[in-house]
């Protein structure tokens, strides 16, 4: 056993489940509030990342502008999704099935609609310099602990992440609003009767949760590329974290998410890196087997 | 109770397959829903507004290739399919193939030449049965010419095209099982086994205390080249030995865990035969993870670059690599009217299939000239067969265009190739190389 390996794949494992968490509670706090199964989650990923890069190029916004403006579009079209895709249906009473297939429709159209407006060319975050060129908005350092190494981006998503999965949880739980969040989750009908009015709180929670999928988008648009297709596999990580977590619980979804990340990273000491996604599923179907609620879940009464 | 089980496994494993199949589909191809003939109207609307350019154009493509008529095939329309990745992530490859293509098309037509009509489908960035799917579909709308693309599915439609009976050509994924294929051949170097020998004896004879080599590869396009040749051949050369070897899936974006395993074998170098984007996230994984020794690639894209960023200065590659900036007059050529109309450099790939389309004409001519059927396509293999040596825009020099020689046994071609550095985010040319025979000493790759 390399116990140097390990530990460096224990703090890689670390990084990639804080931003699986982040990606669960994108999801977690939309499904487990409305039960759509919004596969579209994947387009204020992708819209942020794109928005970011486009304003900082045209209206020559520094990184962190280009951020809010990435941030105020993730926003945008998840509302844009609610509004205009799922509460006609919810008027008419759709089904669930009716919601999802909606939700897919659109998550496929998508990234080909950004291919027709931006091209099929990766897009790096760039920022005007003072000498009036565009460089690459950020590169990140690298850190050397003993014989561990990590970069600086990675420390700051640990810490965002983290940070975002404690205010959504406070939000939800200590905060007047996020007891009617709770209550429409656990009992919609003496939710209304009480007078929570539903689609409030869906606005709510849409634009929480792509506000949390669009920090993901920037994540990676900022240490990679923006490109067309750069969500749909995030957003799919974020399912499984919350059925491996927890349906039902926010901090089950976050610590979900932390768990496969460490589970995939671990399980390329003993196997190939090829293998990490039949770990990651394998996992969750034992977990699903055992624990049909996922490992932090309350069973239903 | 055995029911409440049996109603939960089902659960879970519907859940789990239905998240596996999502998850798959988004690796190789998410998003994808543009239909084949959705993709040949952009193209030929990308086409039409091409004409200013290829005019312009049209005076040095007859210079080359001589004066238009008949006999240079104007009024033969040529129906031809292009099986490309237009969605999905290689969507970028789809584009600047295609680009290529439609370049090459409209000139001849201008020059007087062939009416060649592309239609372009979409595998959905390598889906093989959907490629399977949009082969069947081209060929019952009668096209004469294939221009396929990537590895697996140009592998999947052999028997579709062989029955077929289309002329068919790869400038992409080409692979050691599309060799001596009836009706399909090559136009780039065999993926990762041509290029190989010489980058290796390259690492060796800049590196000469280079014994440890880690390599990574993908588990589509050059498995051979990593399980067998490259170990192989590192071992004639150096006497030492590989330390690591890992693959991953096609598409993949997370190489953190896979460069820390390389970084803890300890390699004096890395050769990696991954393509497309991954590249781009691989160098940058390893970089970060502390390797700082050479890493070899097996081609270079602005894409990849895009993603490595600062990471990628340094990096190595060996490929037959297509440069703009070749004097040779067809190919100043075919640069200038490549910017005129798409206002951008070509590349290699669109390289690769713009010159597919002039063997073509070539080929259409010496059926004409023979007196036989141009819309052929046993008889445009034959005049190939016959004659397989065409014009290029890979060699030559300021004054000579470049030849390449496609090989009648095996089906691949010789061209050009090279050792590149990227420096300042470009490639530069350090080190020519040759394809060499199997059990040849590899050394003798090095120009």
């Amino acid at each position: 056993m390399n116990f140097e390996l390990l530990a460096q794949l224990t703090i890689t494992g670390i990084v990639l489940g804080s931003f699986y968490a982040l990606m669960g509670m994108s999801f977690g706090i939309v499904y487990q509030t409305s039960k759509i199964f919004h596969l579209a989650n994947a387009i204020p990923f992708a819209a942020a990342g794109f928005a970011a890069v486009w304003s900082a190029e045209t209206f020559h916004l520094p990184m962190f502008g280009a951020f809010i403006v990435g941030l105020v579009a993730a926003v945008i079209v998840g509302l844009l999704i609610l509004v205009l895709g799922y509460f006609p249906l919810i008027n008419r009473n759709a089904t669930l099935l009716s919601l999802f297939l909606v939700s897919l429709g659109v998550t496929v159209a998508f990234p080909n609609l950004l291919q027709i407006v931006f091209g099929t060319q990766n897009k790096t975050l760039q920022v005007y310099g003072a000498d009036g060129t565009l460089n690459r908005a950020f590169e990140t350092q690298v850190y050397n602990v003993g014989f561990l190494t990590i970069t600086q981006l990675d420390i700051v998503k640990i810490i965002v992440c983290w940070l975002v999965v404690l205010c959504v949880v406070l939000f939800v739980n200590k905060t007047r609003f996020g007891r009617s969040i709770t209550a429409l989750r656990t009992n919609p009908t003496m939710a209304a009767a009480v007078g929570i009015n539903s689609k409030v709180v869906y606005i709510v929670v849409f634009a929480i949760g792509s506000l949390i999928a669009g920090m993901g988008g920037l994540f990676v648009t900022t240490e990679f590329v923006a490109y067309p297709t750069m969500a749909l596999q995030w957003t799919l990580i974020g399912f499984i974290a919350v059925f491996f977590g927890g349906i039902g619980s926010l901090p089950g979804t976050a610590l979900g998410g932390l768990l496969l990340g460490l589970l995939s990273s671990w399980s390329s000491v003993w196997l190939g890196v090829q293998f990490a996604p039949v770990v990651v599923f394998g996992a969750l179907f034992i977990i699903l087997l055992v624990r049909p609620q996922g490992l932090f879940g309350k069973a239903a009464a | 109770m055995n029911r409440m089980r049996m109603g939960r496994t089902a659960v879970a494993v519907g859940v789990v397959a239905g998240l596996s199949g999502l998850l798959a589909a988004c690796g190789s191809s998410s998003g994808s829903g543009t239909s084949s003939s959705a993709a040949a109207a952009s193209t030929s609307a990308a086409a039409s507004g091409s004409t200013s350019a290829s005019a312009a154009a049209g005076t040095c493509i007859n210079e080359i290739f001589g004066a238009g008529g008949p006999e240079a095939g104007q009024g033969v329309t040529i129906p031809a399919g292009m099986l490309l990745a237009v969605t999905g992530q290689g969507s970028f490859f789809g584009k600047v193939m295609s680009q290529g293509a439609l370049l090459a098309a409209d000139q001849i037509k201008e020059a007087g030449g062939m009416d060649y009509q592309i239609t372009v489908a979409d595998h959905k960035s390598g889906d093989v049965p959907t490629a399977i799917t949009e082969t069947k579909k081209l060929i019952q709308n009668g096209i004469e010419v294939l221009q396929t693309s990537y590895g697996a599915p140009s592998e999947a439609i052999i028997p579709i095209i062989q029955a077929g009976g289309v002329l068919t050509f790869n400038g992409g994924g080409s692979s050691p099982a599309q060799l001596s294929q009836d009706y399909l051949w090559m136009n780039r170097m065999v993926y990762a086994e041509d290029p190989a020998p010489g980058a290796l004896a390259w690492l060796h004879k800049t590196y000469p205390d280079a014994k440890k080599l880690a390599l990574i590869g993908t588990m589509e396009n050059g498995v051979g080249t990593f399980k067998e040749t490259a170990p192989n051949i590192w071992k004639k050369l150096t006497g030492g030995e590989v330390v690591a070897a890992e693959q991953h899936d096609v598409g993949t974006t997370d190489f953190k865990a896979l460069a820390q395993k390389i970084l803890a074998a300890n390699p004096d170098v890395v050769q990696t035969f991954s393509f497309g984007d991954d590249l781009g996230y691989q160098v940058k994984a390893l970089r970060e993870a502390g390797y700082k020794g050479p890493i070899m690639m097996d081609e270079f894209t602005s894409q990849a670059a895009k993603i490595a960023g600062s990471a990628y200065e340094g990096v190595n590659f060996g490929v037959d690599f297509y440069t703009p900036a070749n004097p040779n007059p067809w190919n100043q050529c075919y640069v200038k009217a490549y910017k005129a109309k798409y206002g951008e450099d070509p590349e290699y790939y669109g390289s690769n299939y713009y010159e597919q389309v002039f063997i073509v004409w070539d080929l259409v001519k010496r059926v004409i000239k023979a007196g036989g059927d141009p819309t052929d396509a046993a008889q445009l293999q034959a005049a190939l067969i016959a004659d397989p040596t065409f014009n290029s825009v890979y060699g030559g020099d300021a004054t000579t265009v470049g030849k390449v020689t496609l090989d009648t046994v095996d089906h691949s071609i010789s061209k050009p190739m090279g050792v590149f550095v990227v420096k300042n985010g470009q490639p530069e040319l350090i080190q020519e190389i040759v394809k060499i025979k199997a059990g040849e000493d590899p050394n003798s790759a090095l120009k």
